[in-house]
């Protein structure tokens, strides 16, 4: 069975968009073939107008389990897409500690990655690619390897960091209530074959601490939620014969 | 697993498994192949490298005259009496080792010690106590192939879970009757393991301390074939002994799934 | 930003040093204590008249044995030798099994290759073939080296090919997306990611590099320390045989402490080196 049917998405100049479904609809396909790490069978990926032919760093993308290189430290991993660049050494080093600093890592530049939690590796994961300066974000579950609340905190700090620079994002999640707190706008997806059922608006006033209680926001989550149950309950009988 | 899954499971059919085989082991076909080809063509002396087909021919005529049998038997009765007595003493010892503290302390610095030491060193000094014949060789196996067992013996018990021990604890099993209802069973999939690895072991302390200080067996035979300069028999005897090591291996496997296909 | 999660980790989860220092002599006496123990029992069971001095010549025989070695020069001669040969044969079957590993699975061609000879090939007593390298290459050190090699070959290709296939896709997609060409990956991702698990055969083909050398030398005479033993053992004289299994256990201890050394040097980035973080 094929991952993704038809599927058809535009994507606005710096928007934040979350891609939402059960597990295994197709979601991180889609961000694969997005980042051009798969190839596409039918259609095609435009990126204002010109098609995606593989991986580049105009399409930076951070990954569920980090992908962090363990023998380089913290430091080396988010020089090497500087390198990759051609940048210059000492412009290298002023970026890399520019955005260690962004995502409140000093003092663990020469830390390897087995020494840090799993919030601080995904922090790095973060400035690894935020550093090289993608046009777009992609984003597979980010937080979906941390804690309840290292991803709570992780939410806020992904906001305050696209708010000061701002891209377009790409996010890949399960959860519902992170994609509408999240995203401009949720592509609800179905259970395998992977379409995108239906788009909805969710833009909220992200900086308000009291925003989760908002009867529009609750409205909001559930209408998705209702939405994304019908297809995570057949996803579910896909693998089991229902009761 | 469960009964109903999205995607189709895949069965291969027996001729497509055979196709399968046969294409993975070709390259072997292929060498079998060139090797006859190189000597047919006069690549290489006849003498370094005879012709795969009187090689053959040559393997036919020692079976024919008994000496591969005679020498054979030796070589074999020799890894079955080291390897068994390796087996099961030192089966025993490293469960024991686990399972009793006192007998841990004794007797794992000992083995800490030999563990670095290869064993092949110790075919002098064997031959030295037992001169050139099966003791020798027999006492050298267990020797080498006591320790893999040991250890696998070892880390196999001490893997037990406390949680079934102590269920069976409280199911009325005495000290005993745990350690041979559990920790046993438990313990087998290590040990099996470092009985495969001992195995390979008494192939290989076999031939070496055959092929230098031996009156018969497969490594005596190579080495008189070879002075004689017979050698397409010589090659002979060194495929039939490379083959039973890999076929002993393989042999093992197979037993040993159905020992341990509670596994998965 | 200070986040919960730095809080819970001050040096990034290493123990102080001192302790860490305090920890390793510990386990460094453990094992001097037990060789000593050893040692002691032998002399002691030697003396007692159990056995023979030929079956069991006292460790103080031994000892002065292996002097006078040392003295008169035949102990290095035959320990620099045998190292020599093990060491070559080592470095090249590093080389080439690294290289075949790497072809095997980025390869299609080189996997459908060489994967039989590998798989029929690691059970096989290869020492077998001793007599075969030998009709080929002569009684020089070219076939001890060449024999060692072949035996010796065979983890580190098995090691290679299990490094590479498990791999973390992400890591090269990560690597591919910060622009990275097929050779950066190849070499800057691929061989570090690798070589944990590459290190480990190579810690395995040492020792099996010593002791095919040491057969060998057996087999063919010579100088060397397996000669040497051979040697004493024609003039039975057991003195002889057991300062050869002494020398081979050091130098064999001696060269696996340095892999190990080394592979922690190199492997300071690796988790197992750490201990494990929160979250």
């Amino acid at each position: 069975m094929p991952a993704l049917d038809e599927v058809s998405l535009a994507v606005a100049n710096r928007e934040f968009v979350a891609l939402l479904g059960p597990s295994g609809c197709g979601k991180s396909t889609l961000l694969y073939l997005i980042g051009g790490f798969l190839p596409v069978e039918t259609g095609a990926i435009r990126i204002d107008d010109k098609p995606v032919e593989g991986p580049g760093p105009d399409r930076g993308i951070v990954f569920q389990h980090f992908a962090l290189f363990p023998w380089k430290t913290v430091r080396g991993n988010i020089l090497y897409g500087l390198e990759r660049q051609g940048m210059r050494k000492k412009e290298r080093e002023k970026r890399a500690l520019a955005f260690i600093e962004l995502v409140g890592l000093q003092g663990f530049e020469d830390s390897y990655p087995s020494q840090l939690s799993g919030g601080m590796r995904q922090r790095t994961a973060i400035a690894r690619t935020l550093a090289f300066d993608p046009k777009i974000l992609l984003m597979d579950e980010p937080f979906g390897a941390l804690d309840a609340q290292t991803r709570a905190l992780m939410q806020g700090e992904l906001l305050r960091i696209w708010q000061r620079t701002p891209k377009t994002v790409i996010f890949v999640t399960h959860d519902v209530q992170e994609a509408v707190y999240l995203a401009d706008r949720v592509a609800v997806m179905s259970a395998r074959p992977g379409r995108i059922k239906t788009v909805v608006d969710t833009k909220f006033d992200k900086n308000d601490p009291g925003i989760f209680k908002h009867e529009a926001f609750v409205d909001k989550v559930d209408e998705i939620w209702r939405l994304v149950r019908e297809e995570a309950i057949k996803a579910q009988g896909a693998r089991r014969s229902e009761p | 697993m469960s009964a109903l899954s999205a995607t189709p499971a895949t069965r291969r059919s027996r001729s497509e498994h055979a196709m399968l085989l046969f294409v993975r082991y070709s390259p072997l076909l292929l060498l079998a192949i060139a090797w006859e080809l190189a000597a047919l063509l006069h690549l290489v002396s006849s003498d370094a490298l005879p012709p795969l087909s009187s090689v053959i021919v040559s393997w036919f005529g020692l079976i024919k005259d008994g000496t591969l049998f005679t020498n054979g038997i030796a070589s074999l009765y020799r890894v079955a009496a080291g390897l068994g007595l390796a087996v099961v003493i030192g089966g025993v010892l490293g469960i024991a080792m686990a399972w009793w503290k006192p007998v841990n302390v004794l007797v794992a610095p000992i083995v800490e010690i030999f563990y670095p030491l290869p064993k092949s060193a110790l075919i002098p000094v064997t031959v030295i106590w037992l001169g050139f014949g099966d003791a020798s060789k027999i006492l050298l196996i267990f020797l080498g192939c006591m320790l893999p067992v040991t250890i696998g013996a070892y880390n196999g018990a001490r893997s037990a879970e406390q949680v079934l021990i102590w269920s069976a604890r409280s199911m009325g099993a005495g000290r005993l009757r745990v350690l041979w209802d559990v920790v046993v069973p438990n313990a087998m999939p290590e040990l099996l393991n470092g009985i495969r690895t001992a195995l390979a072991l008494s192939f290989i302390l076999l031939v070496s301390a055959e092929l230098i200080v031996a009156h018969k067996g497969f490594g005596y035979l190579i080495g008189i074939l070879g002075a004689n300069g017979s050698y397409d028999a010589m090659y002979a005897v060194v495929l039939t002994v490379a083959f039973l090591g890999f076929a002993a291996d393989r042999v093992y496997l197979l037993i040993t799934k159905q020992a341990l296909a509670w596994r998965d | 930003m200070a986040g919960l999660d730095q809080a819970a980790i001050r040096d990034g989860g290493r123990e102080p040093v001192a302790l860490r220092m305090m920890r390793g002599i510990g386990w460094g006496f453990a094992r001097i204590f037990s060789v000593l123990a050893l040692a002691i029992a032998w002399e002691v069971l030697a003396r007692s008249g159990t056995f023979t001095p030929f079956q069991l010549p006292a460790l103080s025989a031994v000892i002065e044995r292996i002097w006078s070695d040392g003295v008169s020069g035949d102990l290095w001669i035959n320990t620099g030798l045998t190292l020599y040969r093990a060491l070559t044969a080592f470095f090249i079957c590093a080389v080439l099994g690294v290289a075949i590993g790497m072809a095997m699975s980025r390869n299609l061609f080189a996997h459908w290759f060489f994967d039989p000879i590998v798989s029929v090939g690691f059970p096989m007593p290869k020492i077998a073939f001793l007599p075969v390298v030998i009709l080929w290459l002569g009684v020089y050190d070219v076939s001890k080296i060449t024999m060692a090699c072949v035996d010796a070959i065979f983890p580190v290709i098995a090691a290679t090919v299990i490094a590479i296939d498990g791999i973390e896709k992400e890591l090269i997609w990560s690597a591919r997306n910060m622009g990275a060409s097929n050779r950066e990956v190849l070499t800057q991702i691929v061989l570090p990611a690798a070589f944990p698990q590459i290190m480990t055969g190579l810690q395995v083909a040492l020792p099996l590099a010593l002791i095919v050398t040491v057969v060998a030398e057996m087999l063919m005479g010579g100088y060397g320390l397996g000669g040497a033993m051979m040697v004493a053992s024609r003039f039975a004289n057991s003195t002889g045989v057991f300062a050869g299994i002494v020398e081979i256990a050091v130098v064999g201890y001696g060269l696996v402490k340095a892999m190990s050394l080394i592979r922690r040097r190199l492997l300071v980035w690796h988790p197992e080196a750490h201990e494990p973080s929160t979250a």
